[in-house]
């Protein structure tokens, strides 16, 4: 299982937090594991693409400390290329699809589609996707993922396209930031295609474009799908396990698919 | 931004037209993904001069929802950072930044910048974004190529040479650390510098062979120097680079943000 190259029948698997995991939360590993799991391999080779931060050096550091005692980590800075000494210096493609798990970090999803493009990384990760690497992510690494999401980062909040794998739109944050649920329900009904919101800690993981499970490390973590009704629109509380207790073995038992 | 040099960014403010009495100035430090040093170095070297001083993240959240286009347009001279050039522009481009940059320079807005930062302005450049160095189109407001860190990164200059000797780049400027060139409109106005020694050419394609011209910069803050104080090093900010670049390669302190979902 080491080599994805030599399974190619495994399904595309996303998962994409609201918020949580290393990046946030101090002491739940659970969405973490969670996907770890989803590998099923031993030593899984995790990758992290920090672009969004703007390769920021104290995330990296973060990243290692959880991740590299159980896998084999690595990093890909596209910011310092030059110095050959920082991450990966091989070549790009053939590095991230050697792994088992792409894990791309938060920040500002326009500033890292638009480096992702430049490096050509949109075509190497829709490429991932298909062989059964598991792409996930908190925040911008949750939108990125989806055909639209809503950025409101200087100025008015616009419409903002992502890779387009999964063909929904996607909100992050949801409870912790107010203006943002009115502000995605306003862009649903006003033609947005519907899509899924998950809070802090909530993890939508998707199969093939099916929501499979959704799962949380946080006992009132929730997550919706919103659908436009009229000029207003439903918001549909979807089922979310909490991690911890008496976890199952996602492989095995899936609760029914939502999307 | 030379450390202890400050000759060339006092140089820049004051291009900044005579009716702004504090002229604002806006530092963009996409080019470095946004880092704390160098937004750090920006505001040592500016918070205590006659000006406004700001800085635009596209990484971090602000608590400031002002559209882009107001935040641009509203200063006297916009300072754009090295890094990656091929980030920069890519950046730029996804944030629609590029275009309002070409009005900023349309309304007469002092656009200057340092290595990435002043190769994006012309229609090519060299970058290393990609490790090694390769010719990279910019934005073309100013015609011609133009390769910085000639003495400092000796390996860009055979590149560029190659580039412009192939057609890939037109002809332009290859210039020292320390090199400033200021252009009005689209001419050449002023070569400066702020250390003695450093130079800039200018190379041509004529009839297949290249023709270099040798350009002497006026000495910055000359006066200074004949007066006593002694030249600063010819070397600093490569030693600032190479600073910068072991901090980033270290493992540096938490800087404690979270990173926002936007």
């Amino acid at each position: 299982m080491r080599n994805p190259r030599r399974n190619p029948r495994r399904t595309p698997q996303i998962v994409a937090l609201g918020g949580g995991g290393f990046s946030m939360e101090k002491d739940s590993s659970l969405l973490d594991d969670y996907i770890l799991s989803l590998t099923c391999s031993a030593r899984p080779r995790v990758c992290f693409l920090p672009t969004a931060s703007g390769d920021a050096d104290h995330y990296v550091v973060r990243f290692y400390r959880r991740f590299s005692a159980l896998c084999d980590a690595s990093h890909v800075s596209l910011f310092r290329r030059d110095q050959g000494v920082d991450g990966v210096e091989d070549d790009l493609a053939t590095h991230l699809l050697s792994q088992d798990l792409v894990y791309v970090g938060g920040g500002n999803v326009v500033s890292m589609l638009g480096a992702w493009r430049a490096h050509g990384l949109d075509s190497v990760l829709r490429r991932a996707w298909r062989r059964g690497i598991v792409l996930c992510g908190p925040s911008a690494g949750s939108l990125c993922w989806f055909a639209e999401s809503l950025s409101a980062f200087h100025g008015a909040p616009r419409r903002v396209r992502g890779l387009g794998l999964l063909p929904y739109s996607n909100c992050v944050h949801y409870d912790a930031e107010p203006e943002r649920r009115a502000e995605y329900h306003r862009f649903v009904a006003a033609g947005m295609r519907p899509g899924f919101a998950a809070e802090d800690g909530v993890a939508l993981h998707f199969r093939g474009t099916l929501l499979e499970r959704s799962v949380s490390s946080r006992s009132d973590g929730r997550a919706y799908r919103v659908e436009p009704a009229g000029d207003s629109v439903v918001e549909v509380p979807l089922e979310v396990d909490q991690l911890g207790f008496a976890q199952r073995t996602p492989e095995l038992e899936a609760v029914g698919a939502v999307a | 931004m030379e450390p202890s040099n400050p000759l060339l960014d006092d140089f820049v403010l004051s291009l900044a037209p005579s009716s702004a009495r504090e002229p604002r100035i806006l530092f963009l430090p996409t080019a470095s993904g946004d880092t704390t040093t160098q937004i750090g170095a920006f505001h040592a070297r500016f918070s205590d001069r006659v000006c406004v001083a700001e800085h635009l993240s596209l990484f971090r959240l602000s608590e400031s929802r002002r559209p882009l286009q107001e935040i641009v347009l509203s200063q006297d001279i916009l300072y754009v950072g090295g890094g990656s050039m091929r980030n920069l522009l890519a950046i730029w481009r996804a944030h629609d930044l590029d275009r309002l940059l070409i009005c900023a320079w349309r309304a007469g807005i002092v656009l200057a910048g340092i290595s990435a930062g002043a190769m994006c302005w012309f229609e090519g450049g060299i970058t290393r974004s990609s490790g090694v160095p390769e010719p990279l189109p910019g934005l073309g407001l100013l015609s011609g190529s133009l390769t910085v860190h000639a003495d400092g990164e000796p390996e860009r200059l055979p590149v560029w040479l190659a580039a412009v000797r192939d057609g890939v780049l037109p002809g332009g400027w290859s210039v020292d650390d320390g090199v400033g060139l200021l252009f009005g409109g689209t001419d050449l106005r002023r070569v400066v510098s702020s250390r003695p020694g450093a130079g800039a050419q200018r190379v041509d394609l004529l009839a297949g062979e290249l023709v270099r011209r040798r350009l002497q910069p006026e000495l910055l803050g000359a006066t200074d120097h004949a007066s006593g104080v002694p030249p600063p090093s010819q070397d600093e900010d490569v030693q600032e680079l190479r600073r910068v670049q072991r901090m980033r390669r270290g493992i540096s302190g938490e800087r404690g943000e979270r990173f926002g979902g936007l």
